[in-house]
Parts: structure tokens; C-alpha cells; sequence
């Protein structure tokens, strides 16, 4: 339990950390000039990448005129709890992008396990995991299956966590605080 | 005293009142005349000359009103009863209104002069006293004086207050028909001069009328009678004070006269100019009649006297009638109005009909010129312009026109209004609505790009005349190119220079500040069509898939006309962007030169083994169109196995290609071209010219006289269900005959030999036939510019779903912008708006999307 939230304290640093990154990737981008053209070269890939393959279940898109954020969508899996839903999702990249993974977090408000009420998500793969090999494809996924199977020893929502044994009611709560996006 | 003086005064009153009785009631006695002066003078002298004054009138009008007035009215008083059906017999009857008019006036103004001739004895006998008692003079004066103009206003408002509402109906019915007889007798004497004595009337301007007209004599008599008669009307009412009401009458019986001439004369015939004629008309008929009538009543005397200092700016105006000589200022005003009603006239009249004018347009050139010289007097282009919308929208943008009409039409149109306005101002506001609704039309750049190449003006019936091909347009821009070369060499000198600013005009007033000025609005037709389509480039890609296609299906090598139309697309569009058609040509030129080249040296190697290949096909029979495929527009390829022997050839014709042209490799394409052929049966043979696979269909038959369709669509190569389509060409032709195989779907044909089948077969068939051939020729080999489009579309419907995933529902400006932004990657995002919207409404029609409040949304 102090480990949790412990948890909780460390990734309630992210949306801070976060916030004050927000503007910082457009600005390095454009300053360091071939660096930054190289991640949005990488990001423009990733985009080709991800509308062709056609992943079901799985889709985002660079939000307004900026490459550096997404919106991304994931469908909940069939024979979860999350059956039927859809998750909006913010992606924001930095300029260290791949070497430093994207932040990520829940649009659409999600009542999961890992997912706190701001929509932060404790994910491995997107804090000490992460590494270049990964891509939005991959991050769209590991979400995408961690709704499916939380990390129930690490939660920021101790009340679902606390719920995930049964789920039947896990699943009335889950619709219950689903809010679809327009 | 004072009661003498009373006796006196009633006495000599009492003489006064039965004198003057006399003098009224008398028959033109005007005796009483040397016995009124004294009791006048009695009378004035113990100061009643007003008392005189007034009753005298006072008698004149009681006798007035009750014997001519009365009279007067009676007159017309059958008319004034009828009903208004009654009305117009008497509108017809020969004599109607002249006879009664003049009569009755006749009868008044005799009254009115009796009448008159007795004020004037009053006058006198007041102004007797007054010459006699000169210190006294100030209050005689004032009777003697007043008299006259006191009596005519008596009569005029007797006569005014007493108007049945009819009179001034009957006299403009009186003007009209007098000046109709008038202008048959004008129009007679204006034709005959019109051919005998034109140069006379030129050169007459300063002889008057009458000796202008003395040539005949008879008309002319008989002209001037008339106008004499009219004018002596006219005098008699002016006399009784309805000079104003006379006025409107006799102008608006000419105003109606003008309009029936002008319609007369304008009619629905465009092909003549009118303008002159109507212009010619009004001086020799209105002008004329006014003319004379103002001489006549003495208006007009006063010509360059006095009242030249007075002359209004729009009489200033240097003009000379023929046969009228200096003008008078009130003919010169007649002759503005008249004109300028004429110009309304004919430009209503005109504006009208615009659409059918310009639906016959070069034809129908005189009628614009008319329009245009309206326009420019009257200034009122904006009722063309909302009239001209009203009827296009009306009559030529509805969904029953064909593209190639309205075209034809927007062609015309530009034309005709570019005549009419140079500078395309109101051109713009008219082909505004006919662009906007073209676009949403598919076939819109089809049509144009046969318009442009085709020269028989791209209309399928072959109605299209010269004036409308777009081709000839683009000749005529290709010497105002080089033109306009010339020019801006010779443009330097300082001299043009200054007469271009000379000639500088301001935009018309309801030019559209926004949209530019007139350096801008040059009026182009080939860039107007462009305009249509959106780009140069679509309209580029349009005609390269046409020609594509006709170069495919061209079995020699002619291409001298394509070009030419090339050149002139090159000079308009740029040479890069028709690059690709070039190389096409320049493949069609190599390709008549290497398939020459290739077929002597066949020829050569095949005469060696001469003896060999009798029955064999030489490679005499075969040509090759040898295309750099990658300038082409992608070809519907289709697998095909043609026979063993032409296979041969082909092959022999593509190892000769490869030795001549090494590196490079023949690839056949066997399924396009054309074959001709002949089959022969017992006693008769047939020639054809079909597609490459009808003729391996029909070469089957040669081995075998019968086959069922799934074998001979494994030995030819295609699926099935193409068989099926392409083999009813020949059972069409009487040459197969189709009847039940071992399966359902599987049949069996089986060639006809006998003559009278044949005939049979070819009668019941002849209808089928006919569809079958048009089907055929919508058979493509050339992938049409809307296939390649959806094609690549397709690349970026995956973005768009994406997108719609992320976003929900968005606008087709965002998606647009989207795909320009995010889509940069191989292939790039490089279409228009209107070509994204029209992928996106097949997507809509899909059932992929759908449109709710102008957003896109993914379908669920």
C-alpha cells in the first residue's frame, strides 16, 4: 500500500512535469532544426505506418496542426470488462522522441486500476520500459491490453483495484463513469 | 339729385342688361355694338365698370354653358355612354373620332369667336371711355384689359368642369389613328425615298420639309392635309384650353406608335440590325408630323432667335434633320425623347429574349450590336444582367439541359456579352451562376476537353456550329499571342502609350470592387472554361486520357490534327505541363517509323525461309503502337490467349523490337487495338473491325466449329462472364449461334454456315445489334480520369478514417487541410477541395461516411 502510493506520488509528478513540457517540444523542434526535422520525419512514418496497417481497435492522429500532439483512440477489448467502449486518448511527443517516451494519458475518463482521475496512466513501458523500439503503434496496444489485465500491485485507483476481483460490478462501475467522446 | 342719380344709373343698367342680351342672343349680329359704347360709358362713369365687367361675363358664360358646351358634349356623349365593349366598336368604325372631333370643335369655336367678337365690342366701348377720361384711367384700364384673358379662362374651366372622364380617351384614340394613317402615307413616300431620292435627302439638309417632300407631290399633299387637319384640331382645343391634355395625347399616341414600330421592326428576327431602321423611322415619320404641327400652330418660329440663349444642355446637341433643316429647340427635345424611348424600347425588348438571342449567337450578332447601342444610352446593363440570370436559371441550369448545352450556351454567351461589355464586368455576374452549377456537374471537364479538341464543336449530334468550337478559340488566342508578342515590341514608343491612357475608361458603376479591376478581368474564354474545372491540371489529365484513348484506337498513323491541337494547348497551358501528351505523339511517330523498320527486316529474314510459313500470317498485316508507358495514363490490361500463329508473330515482331532497340523490351499489350478481318463461309464472306479478343474468340472457330463457353474461355484466357459479354458481338452478326450446353451456365456456339440462317439471325438480331455496338463503345482501354482519381483516393481514405476515429466529425475544409498537412509522405496529398468532396460524398454513398450539419462522420 505505501508502495502504491508512492507509485501514485512519483507519476502524480508526470502531468507537472508534463505541463511545463507541453510548450517545450514545438520551441526545440524548431530550434534545433535537422534534430527536430528527424522526429517529425520519424512521426510522419509512424503516422504512414499506423493508417495503413489498419490495427483494429487502435488509431490515432496528430491533433491540429502540430505532429508533435495526437489524439489517439483504443476500443476496448472483446471479453473484457471494457467491451464496447472506445478511449480518446492525449499523446504528447518531445523532441527526444524516440529516446524519450511520449507522454500519455486518458482523454475520455477511465476507471481502471492504473488510470488515476486525471487520466494519467502508470504504464511501464511508458516510464523506465521505454525504449526507441517502441512506437505509437506498440504504446496504442500495450494500453490497449492493459485494460484488459491491470497492474492491480501498483494501482492509482485503489477503488478499482480494490473492485477488479469482481466483475461483474467492476463492469457496472466501468459503464457507469464511461463518458464516450463526440 | 341722389334719386336722379339712382333712377339714372337703373335706368341706363336696365338699357345695358337688354343690349348686351341682344348682343349674346343675336345671330352675329354685332350692331348693337355703336348703341352699347354710351350706356358703358354711362355706366362707367358712375363707377360700375367692374359691375358691367362681371355681369357681362357672367351672360357670356350662362350662354356658353347652356348652347355650345352642351352641344359639345352631346357630341361624344355615345361614346362616353357605351359600355366598355361598345367602346371599342366605335374604335373601329372608319370616320369615328375625326368626323365628331372636328365637327363639334368646328360648331364651338364658331360659338367661342362670336363670342368672343362680342367681348371685343365690350372692350372697345370701355376702352372708348377710358380714351376720353384719361384721369380715371386706372380703373377702366384694369376692366378693358382683364376682359379677354378673364373670358378664355371662363371657357376653359366651363369646359374643364364639365369633361366627361372619356374626352381625353377619345382624343389619344383620334391621335392614334390619324398618326397611323399619317405613317402609311410616310412610309410609302420614306420607302420610295428610301430608293429614288436618298442622295436628295442627303444632301437637302437645309431645304424645309415641304420642298424636301415635293418629289411626290401627291403624298405630299396628301401628307400635309392630313397634318393640316390635325393641326387645325389641335389649334381648336388649344383654343378651348386643353392645350396640356392635347399635348399628352398626340405625344403618348406617338410614344405607342414608336413602341408598335419598334416591335414591328425588332420582332423575333436577330439576324438584321434594327436600330438604324427605327432611328430612320422617327425622322421621317414622328419628326416629320411634329414638325409640321409645331409650324403650323407657329411653335416653332422662333428657331435661333432669343431663346437659343435658354437652350437646355441635352438640346446642345449638333443636329440637322434631313428635309427639316435648322431645327427648332422643341424638335430637337422631341427628337431626344423619342430616341431615348426607342433605345428603352428596343433594349426591354431585347433583354427579353436574351437567352434565345444568344442561343442562335453568331447568327444573332446584330441584334447584341443593337443591344449594346441601348445599353450604352440608356446605362441600365443591370436589368440585363438580373433578367439574363432569372431566365438562365430558369431555362438552362435545370437538370433536363446536357452539359454540352449549357456549354455551348456559356460559350455564347461569353461572346455575346463580351460585345456588349468589354471589360467583363457584367459577364462575370451572369457566368457566375452557369460556373457554379457546372461544377457540380461530372461531366462537366469531358465535355470541355471535346469541345476543345473535337472539331466538330464536341456536340454528339453534330448540330455544333463554328462559332462554338473551343478549338477555333484556341487558334484565335494562339495569333493574339503572338499579337501581343508583336505589340510589346512595338508598345515602347511613347505615342501608344499615351493613347492607351487616352482610352482609359472607369469600370462601370456596378463593377464589383472585390473582384478586381478591368487589367485583371481580361475576357477569356479558354480561361473562363478552365475556371469551371478548377485547375489546368485536371483539365490537362482530362485531355491526356482522351487522347490516350483515341491514339489507342487509331490503326495508322495519322495524328497531323492532334498536333496541331497540342501546339495550340502548349501555347495556352505551358509546354511542361503537356509534356506527357508530347512523349504520347512522339510514341506514335517512332512507332510508324520503327514498325517499318521492323516489318522490312522481318520481311527480309522471312523471305530467306520463303516456302516454310505458307500458311502462315506475313508481318505485313501487323502494326505496332509502341507507347512509353509510364506517360500514359495507366491501361486496362486483360489477360488474353491469342492464337498460336498471331502469337508467333508477335512475339517475332517483339525479339526483332529487342534487337534493334537494346536495352529496351517490347511488352505486348494483347488486348488492345483493332483487328480487321475477314471470314469467309460457303459463298460469301464478311469483313469486321473488332477488338483483339472477338477476334481470338472467332479464330477458335477455325478449328473446331462448335464450342462450349467455359472451354473456350480456358483457351482464350478470360473469366466467363467476359466471354459471354464479348462473344454476343458475333451471335449479334449472325455468325454464331447460341444454343443450351451440358450446364446451366455453360453454352454451346456453334458457327452458322447456311445463308438463309443468317439472314434470319441478322434481322431478329438487328436491334440487339445496335445495343450491342454502343456497349461496346463504351469500352475503354484507357483507365477514365475519374477511375485513376478514385484509385488514388483510395490511398488517403485510410487517412481519413483515421482521422474521423481521433476527431469524431469534421469539416471538409479541416480534412482538406489535414491531408495537406499530415499526408506528405509518398503519394502526397496534392488534390482540390472539390475533388476531395466528391471522393468523399462516393464514401457517403458507400456507406463508409456520413454527413450530418456539413461534418463528416464515420458510419456505425
Amino acid at each position: 500500500m505505501a508502495r502504491g502510493e508512492n507509485q501514485e506520488s512519483q507519476t502524480g509528478n508526470v502531468p507537472a512535469a508534463s505541463a511545463a513540457a507541453g510548450p517545450k517540444p514545438a520551441s526545440s523542434a524548431a530550434g534545433k532544426g535537422a534534430e527536430g526535422q528527424s522526429v517529425v520525419r520519424r512521426l510522419q512514418s509512424e503516422l504512414m505506418a499506423l493508417m495503413m496497417g489498419g490495427d483494429p481497435g487502435v488509431s490515432a492522429f496528430p491533433d491540429g496542426d502540430n505532429i508533435f500532439n495526437w489524439v489517439g483512440t483504443i476500443a476496448g477489448s472483446a471479453g473484457t470488462a471494457y467491451e464496447g467502449t472506445s478511449y480518446r486518448l492525449a499523446l504528447a511527443f518531445t523532441a527526444e522522441y524516440p529516446y524519450k517516451p511520449p507522454k500519455v494519458r486518458f482523454d475520455t475518463p477511465c476507471f481502471h486500476p492504473n488510470v488515476d482521475t486525471h487520466g494519467n496512466i502508470c504504464l511501464d513501458i511508458l516510464q523506465d520500459k521505454w525504449s526507441s523500439a517502441y512506437d505509437v503503434r506498440t504504446i496504442l496496444l500495450s494500453i490497449q491490453s492493459l485494460l484488459g489485465e491491470p497492474n492491480n500491485d501498483s494501482p492509482l485507483n485503489t477503488q478499482a483495484a480494490a473492485l477488479w476481483a469482481n466483475q461483474e460490478e467492476f463492469r457496472k462501475m466501468v459503464e457507469k463513469l464511461y463518458k464516450p467522446a463526440a | 339729385m341722389e334719386q336722379d342719380d339712382a333712377d339714372g344709373s337703373l335706368d341706363s343698367w336696365a338699357r345695358f342688361c337688354s343690349l348686351s342680351n341682344e348682343l349674346l342672343g343675336g345671330d352675329g349680329d354685332l350692331s348693337v355694338g355703336p348703341r352699347l359704347a354710351p350706356v358703358v360709358a354711362d355706366l362707367c362713369t358712375r363707377g360700375l365698370a367692374t359691375l358691367v365687367r362681371d355681369y357681362f361675363l357672367h351672360s357670356l358664360e350662362e350662354t356658353f354653358r347652356n348652347n355650345a358646351v352642351k352641344k359639345f358634349w352631346q357630341h361624344f356623349h355615345p361614346y362616353c355612354n357605351a359600355s366598355p365593349v361598345d367602346r371599342i366598336k366605335f374604335c373601329v368604325k372608319e370616320h369615328w373620332p375625326e368626323e365628331i372631333l372636328s365637327g363639334a370643335l368646328e360648331d364651338i369655336c364658331l360659338e367661342k369667336s362670336y363670342q368672343e367678337k362680342c367681348v371685343l365690342v365690350l372692350v372697345h366701348a370701355l376702352q372708348s371711355y377710358e380714351d376720353r377720361t384719361p384721369k380715371r384711367k386706372f380703373k377702366a384700364v384694369d376692366c378693358s384689359s382683364s376682359l379677354m384673358p378673364r373670358y378664355q379662362l371662363m371657357v376653359s374651366s366651363v369646359l374643364l368642369t364639365t369633361l366627361p372622364l372619356s374626352f381625353p380617351e377619345i382624343l389619344n384614340v383620334y391621335f392614334k389613328k390619324k398618326l397611323e394613317e399619317l405613317n402609311i402615307i410616310m412610309a410609302g413616300s420614306y420607302e420610295s425615298d428610301q430608293l429614288g431620292n436618298h442622295e436628295l435627302f442627303e444632301s437637302s439638309n437645309t431645304s424645309d420639309w415641304h420642298s424636301g417632300m415635293d418629289i411626290d407631290g401627291q403624298d405630299v399633299s396628301e401628307s400635309s392635309c392630313l397634318v393640316k387637319n390635325i393641326g387645325k384640331v389641335v389649334r381648336d382645343l388649344r383654343c378651348l384650353g386643353f392645350t396640356s391634355m392635347t399635348e399628352d395625347a398626340y405625344s403618348s399616341a406617338i410614344i405607342w406608335l414608336l413602341k408598335s414600330k419598334v416591335y414591328e421592326l425588332a420582332g423575333d428576327d436577330y439576324r438584321v440590325p434594327v436600330l438604324g431602321s427605327v432611328k430612320k423611322w422617327i425622322q421621317a415619320v414622328p419628326l416629320q408630323f411634329l414638325h409640321a404641327l409645331l409650324t403650323y400652330l407657329g411653335d416653332s418660329v422662333d428657331y435661333d432667335s432669343g431663346s437659343s440663349g435658354l437652350k437646355s444642355p441635352l438640346a446642345s446637341r449638333p443636329s440637322s434633320f434631313p428635309g427639316i433643316g435648322v431645327p427648332s429647340e422643341a424638335l430637337v427635345r422631341w427628337h431626344m425623347r423619342l430616341e431615348y424611348f426607342a433605345y428603352e424600347t428596343l433594349q426591354d425588348l431585347r433583354i427579353g429574349k436574351l437567352f434565345e438571342i444568344i442561343v442562335d449567337y453568331p447568327e444573332s450578332s446584330p441584334a447584341i450590336e443593337d443591344l449594346k447601342l441601348c445599353l450604352e444610352y440608356t446605362g441600365q446593363h443591370s436589368k440585363l444582367v438580373d433578367s439574363f440570370i432569372s431566365s438562365l436559371r430558369y431555362r438552362l441550369l435545370t437538370a433536363g439541359a446536357s452539359t454540352n448545352d449549357i456549354l455551348h450556351q456559356y460559350v455564347s454567351t461569353i461572346k455575346a456579352l463580351r460585345t456588349i461589355d468589354p471589360t467583363g464586368v457584367f459577364l462575370e455576374a451572369v457566368g457566375e451562376p452557369i460556373r457554379d452549377y457546372l461544377r457540380g456537374r461530372k461531366d462537366t471537364i469531358k465535355c470541355i476537353v471535346t469541345m476543345l479538341t473535337d472539331g466538330s464543336g464536341g456536340n454528339a449530334s453534330g448540330t455544333g456550329n463554328a462559332g462554338d468550337n473551343l478549338l477555333e478559340e484556341l487558334n484565335r488566342d494562339a495569333e493574339n499571342q503572338e499579337n501581343a508578342d508583336y505589340d510589346n515590341h512595338a508598345n515602347i514608343d511613347e505615342k501608344q502609350a499615351w493613347l492607351n491612357s487616352e482610352s482609359w475608361e472607369p469600370d462601370p458603376v456596378e463593377a464589383d470592387p472585390l473582384k478586381g479591376s478591368r487589367n485583371r478581368r481580361k475576357v477569356d474564354i479558354l480561361g473562363l472554361m478552365v475556371s469551371i474545372i478548377g485547375s489546368k491540371d485536371q483539365l490537362v489529365n482530362e485531355y491526356r486520357v482522351m487522347l490516350a484513348e483515341k491514339l489507342l484506337n487509331k490503326s495508322d498513323f495519322e495524328i497531323d490534327s492532334d498536333i496541331r491541337t497540342l501546339e495550340l494547348l502548349k501555347i495556352h497551358f505551358g509546354e511542361s505541363s503537356m509534356q506527357k501528351c508530347e512523349i504520347m505523339l512522339n510514341d506514335l511517330i517512332d512507332s510508324k517509323r520503327t514498325n517499318s523498320n521492323i516489318k522490312t527486316s522481318l520481311l527480309k529474314t522471312s523471305q530467306t525461309v520463303a516456302g516454310q510459313e505458307e500458311a502462315e500470317i506475313s508481318h505485313d498485316v501487323l502494326d505496332a503502337t509502341i507507347i512509353s508507358s509510364n506517360f500514359w495514363p495507366p491501361i486496362q490490361t486483360e489477360d488474353l490467349v491469342v492464337p498460336a500463329s498471331v502469337d508467333q508473330l508477335l512475339s517475332d515482331y517483339a525479339k526483332r523490337f529487342h534487337q534493334i532497340k537494346t536495352p529496351r523490351k517490347l511488352l505486348w499489350k494483347k488486348n488492345l487495338g483493332t483487328v480487321k478481318l475477314e471470314l469467309e463461309f460457303e459463298g460469301r464472306s464478311m469483313q469486321f473491325t473488332v477488338a483483339p479478343v472477338h477476334a481470338a474468340i472467332i479464330m477458335r472457330f477455325q478449328e473446331k466449329s462448335s464450342w462450349t463457353s467455359k472451354t473456350l474461355a480456358t483457351e482464350i484466357g478470360i473469366p466467363m462472364d467476359s466471354l459471354n459479354r464479348r462473344i454476343s458481338f458475333w451471335t449479334s452478326k449472325g455468325v454464331l449461334t447460341e444454343s443450351a450446353g451440358p450446364d446451366a451456365d455453360d453454352h454451346t456456339f456453334t458457327v452458322v454456315d447456311s445463308m438463309s440462317d443468317v439472314n434470319k439471325n441478322s434481322i431478329a438480331n438487328e436491334r440487339l445489334a445496335e445495343y450491342q455496338m454502343t456497349e461496346e463503345e463504351g469500352e475503354s482501354s484507357v483507365a477514365s480520369v475519374e477511375e485513376q482519381l478514385k484509385k488514388e483516393m483510395t490511398v488517403y481514405e485510410k487517412f481519413i478514417i483515421g482521422m474521423l476515429i481521433n476527431f469524431g466529425s469534421m469539416s471538409l475544409d479541416r480534412i482538406h487541410n489535414t491531408l495537406k498537412m499530415f499526408c506528405i509522405a509518398e503519394p502526397s496529398y496534392d488534390k482540390s477541395l472539390q475533388q476531395l468532396q466528391s471522393f468523399l460524398s462516393g464514401l457517403v454513398v458507400d456507406e463508409k461516411l456520413e454527413t450530418r450539419d456539413g461534418l463528416y462522420l464515420l458510419k456505425r
